[in-house]
């Protein structure tokens, strides 16, 4: 069998090795458009704000492919998929033919068609190329463009070496797909607190400068910059499949085996559209774990053991300077659609906050700032299980001192929960 | 946890020790909270720095050096085990003691008797089962 994987990122590399460990004889080549053995996008951020070694953001060595028999070629960016030969071709010019291939590209940075956007001094840190370039640039000011995770992170990066940074965020609180504004507003208050300007409801315009960055106009002020970072997302890379002939929605549609609608492809990572393990509905996290769990059933169906993809699911931390946060499935935002009996339960204790989103007294969601975050996991529990939250609060009304092993995870979740 | 921050730091500190022993106030109970090693382990999976390394005990452990500190581990972990070092900020978890002929932990307890360490398939279900049973007779649900 010969299998080809199309990107040497963390789903590509996975399905390569998980393939070899069960099979020794499959012929099995990684084409990637980059030129370096695989990192972890996550690590990026760090290496960027000094916090990691260059060397830290690799998740494997030139040599460990050679050692699994896996030929990784470099610079091999596919431009097109031929389903009927059954090749691909790269940006090389060659023609690569396949049995079996494997479609982990990830996805594309969005880059909003900003006036400005293709001048010097504007970066971004989705790829370790990129981020490289922004590390050796030698700024004093920055506006970040976009609060979701990468933005935070690459503004955090960006203050400990020591630029002025302003983030700039379209929608009305930062990080708006992962936190409520209740959760948001305090990260916000303390991203200031460290001396990071935050401008919320605010709309980029231009970015100035001929030739090299000069400012960032919004649609309220100037910003005087040298320095500008796109975070505006990353859409799925679904333009290659597609001009295939092979089914997308907003990411490659694919089956619970995670084959696409042409049999011998399968897809995996941030391309893909899934489902959301826990309510069963369209879910598009590009996450990391979602992308090494898809990689594993992908793998598994292609050495020819069933396997079948239960879903994914949203986890995500917020963590900058000495402030830790997290949050998980649904914010209250995202259950407006939803009909149901709705709850939030709050809790605060000074700079500690807990935010839990309940839909017919199941857990769906949840958000929490400090110490209440340390117990995050137990919350995640019982929205799998779908523990009913009222039953667990006359429960704990009843339970005498003491009690019994059976019952202390409930009893975590109930003080967790304030009951 | 006296045993444990002399094994991994060399002095008597339980805010050092990966075993923790949580109190809820309300219940007047202390739970104890350790690492279980999943087979499948969520932390290895989120961690951004991939410092969740598999060892060959089967124990998954942080690699301090290239931990940042950022507790997505503690936040995925189902018993939020991973324990924050508060001098680095970085977390550690239970590796039974790699290397040693058992953990610490368990010949401080010889005396008591609490601690036991169980080899692969020394628990059966069925024997796990009859506790949960006596448990739950002492402590009905309802
Ligand atoms: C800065 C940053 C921070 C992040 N932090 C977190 C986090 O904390 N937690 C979390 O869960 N997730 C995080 N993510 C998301 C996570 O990195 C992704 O979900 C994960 O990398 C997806 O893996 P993937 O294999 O699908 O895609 P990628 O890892 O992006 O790999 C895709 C690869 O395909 C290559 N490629 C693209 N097009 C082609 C082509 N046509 N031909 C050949 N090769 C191609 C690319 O060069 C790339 O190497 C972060 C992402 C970034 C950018
Ligand atoms: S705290 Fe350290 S080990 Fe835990 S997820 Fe973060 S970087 Fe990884």
């Amino acid at each position: 069998m010969k299998l080809v994987i199309i990107g040497n990122g963390i789903a590509g590399n996975q399905v390569a090795f998980d393939v070899r460990k069960k099979d020794k004889n499959a012929e099995i080549v990684i084409l990637s458009a980059e030129n370096v053995p695989e990192y972890d996008p996550c690590s990026l951020p760090y290496y960027l704000g000094g916090e990691c070694r260059h060397a830290d953001v690799f998740r494997r060595k030139p040599g460990d492919y050679a050692a699994s028999s896996i030929d990784l070629v470099y610079d091999s960016q596919v431009l097109s998929i031929d389903p009927e030969s059954k090749t691909v071709t790269t940006r090389t010019g060659e023609n690569i033919s396949y049995d079996t291939l494997v479609l982990a590209h990830g996805g594309d940075l969005f880059i909003p068609p900003i006036p400005g956007i293709d001048n010097q001094g504007v970066f971004s840190c989705k790829q370790l190329a990129e981020t490289e370039k922004l590390a050796a640039h030698n700024g004093r000011s920055a506006v970040v463009i976009g609060s979701g995770a990468i933005g935070i992170e690459a503004a955090e990066a960006l203050k400990r070496k020591g630029y002025a940074v302003y983030v700039i965020e379209l929608m009305d609180w930062i990080l708006p797909s992962l936190f409520d504004e209740a959760t948001a507003g305090r990260l916000e208050t303390e991203l200031t607190g460290y001396g990071i300007h935050v401008f919320t409801k605010e709309k980029v315009i231009k970015i100035k400068g001929a030739g090299t960055v000069t400012a960032v106009v919004t649609n309220l002020r100037t910003i005087d910059c040298d320095t500008v970072v796109v975070a505006t997302g990353v859409v799925p890379g679904t333009a290659l499949a597609r001009t295939a002939g092979i089914d997308t929605g907003r990411g490659i549609q694919v089956n619970r085996q995670l084959q696409t609608s042409v049999p011998d492809i399968y897809a995996c990572g941030d391309c893909v559209e899934t489902i959301d393990a826990c309510t069963g509905e369209t879910a598009m996290f590009q996450l990391k774990h979602n992308a090494i769990e898809q990689a594993q059933v992908v793998a598994r169906n292609i050495t020819g053991e069933p396997a079948r993809y239960l879903g994914a699911y949203a986890f995500a931390r917020a963590h900058f300077f000495s402030t830790h946060a997290a949050t998980f499935g649904k914010t209250q935002r995202a259950t407006d659609c939803i009909l149901g009996d709705k709850r939030i339960i709050e809790r605060e204790d000074g700079k500690n906050y807990l935010r839990v989103v309940l839909l017919n007294n199941q857990i769906v969601g949840g958000q929490a700032i400090g110490t209440f975050a340390d117990g995050l996991g137990l919350l995640i529990g019982a929205m799998w299980r779908k523990d009913d939250i009222m039953e667990i609060a006359a429960k704990m009304r009843k339970t005498p001192k003491g009690g019994a092993v059976h019952s202390w995870p409930m009893l975590r979740l109930g003080n967790l929960l304030g009951f | 946890m006296i045993a444990c921050s002399m094994k991994h730091h060399g002095r008597i500190d339980p805010g050092l020790s990966r075993v923790d022993v949580i109190r809820l106030t309300p219940q007047e109970l202390d739970v104890p909270v350790i690492c279980m090693a999943c087979d499948i382990a969520p932390c290895i999976k989120v961690c951004p720095m991939n410092a969740r390394i598999r060892q060959a005990n089967g124990t998954v452990v942080t690699d301090a050096d290239v931990c940042i500190g950022c507790r997505a581990c503690v936040y995925i972990c189902p018993v939020g085990s991973p324990k924050i070092n508060p001098h680095t900020g970085k977390t550690m978890t239970c590796d039974m003691c790699q290397g040693e002929t058992e953990p610490w932990c368990v010949a401080a307890c010889r005396q008591e008797g609490a601690l036991k360490m169980c080899t692969d398939g020394a628990i059966s279900k069925n024997s796990a089962r009859q506790a949960a049973d006596r448990s739950r007779k002492t402590y009905p649900r309802k």
